[in-house]
């Protein structure tokens, strides 16, 4: 009976948790390169938005095939606007990304109009709320994402060049790499999880308003970080970043389940802020600890 | 050391077994210059199959831009690269890795949170794949642990190489180039952060290869392994080729005096204390020059691993000191210490008798010490800013009445500065990147001398500056010794150390190695110290 309870809310603990997990695997990518993006939760809101426009019934009402390519494609055109901005505009990735983060504020509000668009196809309420086998189908997607994109980071050519470039551009540089392709790959990546991450979370919340993935990069970021990659590139773990999401969100619920009341969202943020912190200290210690061992 | 049978004859090799039969690599009319100064010019150049070509130069002769080239990483101006008769596409490391070039660069091109796996095969593992898109991490693996077996090194292949010591990590950057299915080795220092028994299995390697047929380019600041393992050499001087000749025609004597090439002469003999000069005087503190035989600069022990370690020297007040060694030898490392902007591990620096707490710039120059950095354009200059704002940077709190900057006084002090640096074109307002290099170098002077210092050290101060301005810069080094200034002289260019310097210290490897008294220095004895060569042959050179 407990374990049932236990199962039951960690499900749904790891069902809220999909959006972060599917983001902050491409996040780490980034993240293992040297670079940032801040503008996935703006991007998220924009996407959720086109979605709607396109397959809802009260609007234009395109099948929701449409809808899904639509929102995957433009989130690997976001990604790669980004990464041109970073590689040929040589301007760092947290001011690029901030620019787009508030530029693609600024597109969904013209485009929502401060609605809220609630008529979604049922099909794609399955993607939410079906089960396959007692589990739900977003957690399939998911492992399919953190899965496919462990292997691409360890295991293909691809995937140990980001880490080279991120460990030492320099080396890279005489080993021939690309690191202009390499750091578009990235954003592009990045982007088009955005796109998986905005059916699954419509799909759970069946309502396209104005606010939806405000904050969103918040998470992700600490996501990322809590999940073991280095701040300064060429170490992360796909993997890490997957089981810091589903503890942040353990967090997150613990606190509604404390009945703090309002309170609850100011604890989530400074308990989010402290994991940021012990991250980034716990990875300067690991650093030091690699000089002396250097050094020896 | 390993001997290697050698192949003399220029054509290619007279034993092994021939792989790669043909002409080999061949380097023609290369030229390259940054902003105005000639890194190399016309220099041609051959490495046969199975022969070993040892390149030598003193620092800043342009091996390693011309090893740049033919590794794809920089593009020259001028001038062509050929494998086998083909011309190679230059300024593509790919490319020049395909046509057959596999280089060990001097600089670590190791990726430290990388295992010795990816650090062997990133980049090129093409045939690594498994049926997709998946590479063979066990094939991989077993590749890596046998060509590190190959030198006789067993590491923990999983393991991040910042985890392992600083030789292991150079072995597998050696690996990695000779896992490398290459025509062409080069080798650019590889055995500098070696022990012995490491670089004697990269010899045995390199033997292995000339087997093989394989040609090696190799440049060392060893003399003994040049003499040891190649079968030419060529030197290179001032960005030309100056001697071409079979190692074996070479005695150490004349390979280091071929190296060091120009009549030796200092450039401008050292004057007495001429002319003193009025240095500005406005607002800045007024300091009382010690007795003349106390230690202005007083250096114990300093000791910052493993960049240098137990420095103990001293600067008098109007002495010169040169500190005289090839690059990465710790001299920069040492200045930086002094000047607080690392924090040395042991020992201390006093100046004019005064301990200066350890890693604090601010209170190095409150105690008077100024230096003039080696990166002037990052470190010394605010570029986009002008003259005035430049010369004014330190000096700006000092002067300042109540956090307002007081007009006149800066006025004054700006064209005082200018004219006795002789800053061409005399202009306050321009930008400092519109000035050449020696002039720009003037301004940093500048900044300083608004401080008026006690201690001045001095990083490659004329390094990429024109003889003109490099003649006024010398005067002006000499003039300020005049006025009682202490000052630490580091340089590579050897005739500038014996034309300013009252005594010249060498380091070595991180070390002092000696000291050599004005009237003893030679640039052939100062490279012997410099030199990690034999004794027998340092001794040879001294006497």
């Amino acid at each position: 009976m407990i374990a049932e309870l236990w199962l039951g809310t960690l499900r749904d603990v790891a069902v809220n948790a999909v959006p972060t997990i599917i983001v902050a695997c491409g996040l780490t990518l980034v993240v293992v390169t040297r670079e940032i993006d801040i503008s996935v939760g703006s991007a998220m809101g924009v996407l959720a938005t086109v979605l709607g426009l396109l397959v809802s019934p009260a609007r234009f009402g395109m099948s929701l095939w449409v809808g899904i390519a639509a929102v995957l494609v433009l989130g690997a055109v976001i990604g790669l606007v980004n990464g041109a901005l970073v590689v040929w505009g040589k301007v760092p990735s947290i001011i690029v990304t901030l620019g787009t983060l508030t530029a693609l504020q600024g597109v969904n509000a013209l485009l929502l109009h401060g609605e809220q668009i609630t008529q979604l196809p049922s099909a794609l309420r399955y993607l939410g709320v079906g089960r396959i086998a007692g589990i739900p189908v977003s957690l399939y997607l998911t492992a399919i994402v953190v899965i496919g994109t462990m292997l691409l980071a360890t295991r293909t050519a691809l995937g140990r060049r980001l880490y080279a470039v991120g460990s030492q551009p320099d080396a890279a540089r005489l080993a021939g790499l690309s690191e202009v392709r390499l750091k578009l790959f990235v954003f592009a990546f990045t982007g088009v999880l955005v796109g998986v991450a905005t059916l699954a979370s419509v799909s759970q919340i069946a309502v396209i308003e104005p606010n939806l993935g405000r904050g969103f990069e918040l998470v992700v970021v600490t996501a990322v970080l809590v999940g073991g990659t280095s701040i300064h590139g060429g170490r992360g773990s796909v993997v890490g970043a997957a089981i810091a999401a589903i503890v942040l969100e353990g967090v997150r619920t613990t606190l509604i389940l404390l009945r703090l009341g309002e309170s609850a969202t100011y604890w989530e943020r400074a308990i989010q802020g402290a994991f940021i912190l012990i991250a980034v200290l716990i990875d300067l210690l690991v650093r030091s600890r690699r000089a002396t061992v250097r050094r020896a | 050391m390993v001997a290697i049978p050698r192949n003399n004859a220029e054509g290619g090799a007279g034993d092994g077994v021939r792989a790669g039969v043909g002409r080999g690599l061949e380097v023609d009319g290369l030229a390259k210059s940054y902003g105005g100064v000639h890194a190399l010019s016309g220099v041609s150049l051959a490495v046969r199959p199975g022969q070993v070509h040892a390149l030598v130069g003193e620092n800043g002769a342009g091996k390693s831009t011309l090893i740049k080239i033919i590794s794809g990483v920089v593009s020259p101006d001028a001038g062509a690269v050929s494998m086998n008769g083909t011309p190679i596409p230059l300024g593509h490391v790919t490319l020049s890795q395909q046509a057959g070039v596999a280089t060990i660069h001097q600089e670590s091109t190791a990726f430290p949170d990388l295992n010795a796996i990816d650090n062997l095969f990133v980049g090129r593992e093409q045939g690594m794949r498994r049926g997709g898109l998946l590479l063979d991490r066990r094939r991989m693996r077993e590749q890596t642990i046998a060509a590190l077996a190959e030198l006789g090194e067993h590491v923990d292949v999983d393991r991040p190489l910042a985890e392992l010591p600083l030789a292991s990590r150079q072995m597998i950057a050696i690996a990695r180039a000779l896992s490398q299915q290459c025509t062409v080795l080069i080798l650019d220092e590889p055995t500098a952060s070696l022990s012995e028994p490491e670089g004697e299995a990269l010899f045995r390697a390199m033997q292995t290869l000339r087997m093989r047929g394989i040609g090696m380019l190799y440049v060392s600041h060893r003399l003994a392994e040049i003499f040891a393992l190649s079968d030419v050499t060529t030197v290179l001087r001032d960005g030309q080729v100056v001697a071409h000749r079979p190692t074996a025609e070479f005695t150490e004597a004349s390979l280091i005096q071929s190296m060091v090439g120009r009549e030796i002469a200092p450039l401008v003999p050292k004057s007495a204390h001429d002319t003193v000069h009025d240095t500005p005087s406005d607002g800045a503190t007024t300091v009382t020059p010690p007795a003349r035989d106390e230690p202005m600069l007083l250096v114990t022990g300093l000791t910052r691993e493993p960049a240098f370690r137990d420095i103990t020297l001293q600067v008098r007040p109007g002495e010169v000191v040169g500190l005289a060694g090839l690059v990465g030898a710790g001299r920069s490392e040492v200045a930086r210490a002094v000047f607080g902007i690392d924090r040395q591990t042991r020992g201390e620096v006093r100046v004019a008798g005064q301990t200066l707490t350890p890693g604090s710039v601010p209170e190095a120059v409150a105690a008077g010490v100024a230096l003039v950095p080696e990166d002037r354009q990052h470190l010394g200059l605010v570029l986009p800013m002008s003259v005035r704002e430049n010369l004014l940077l330190v000096v700006l709190r000092r002067l300042a009445k109540f956090w307002i900057r007081p007009r006149a006084i800066e006025r004054t002090l700006v064209q005082e500065l200018s004219a006795s640096l002789a800053i061409r074109p005399a202009g306050p307002d321009l930008r400092a990147d519109a000035l050449s290099g020696g002039n720009q170098q003037k301004v940093v002077l500048g900044k300083w001398l608004a401080t008026k210092p006690r201690v001045l050290v001095l990083d490659e101060p004329t390094r990429g500056v024109d003889v003109g301005a490099k003649a006024e810069l010398y005067r002006l080094i000499r003039q300020l010794a005049g006025e009682g200034m202490a000052t630490l002289l580091i340089s590579s260019d050897l005739p500038e150390i014996l034309a300013l310097s009252d005594r010249v210290l060498v380091m070595r490897q991180g070390m002092l190695a000696g000291e050599l008294p004005r009237a003893e220095a030679t640039e052939e004895r100062i490279l012997a110290l410099a030199m990690p060569a034999d004794i027998a042959l340092r001794e040879r050179v001294a006497s």
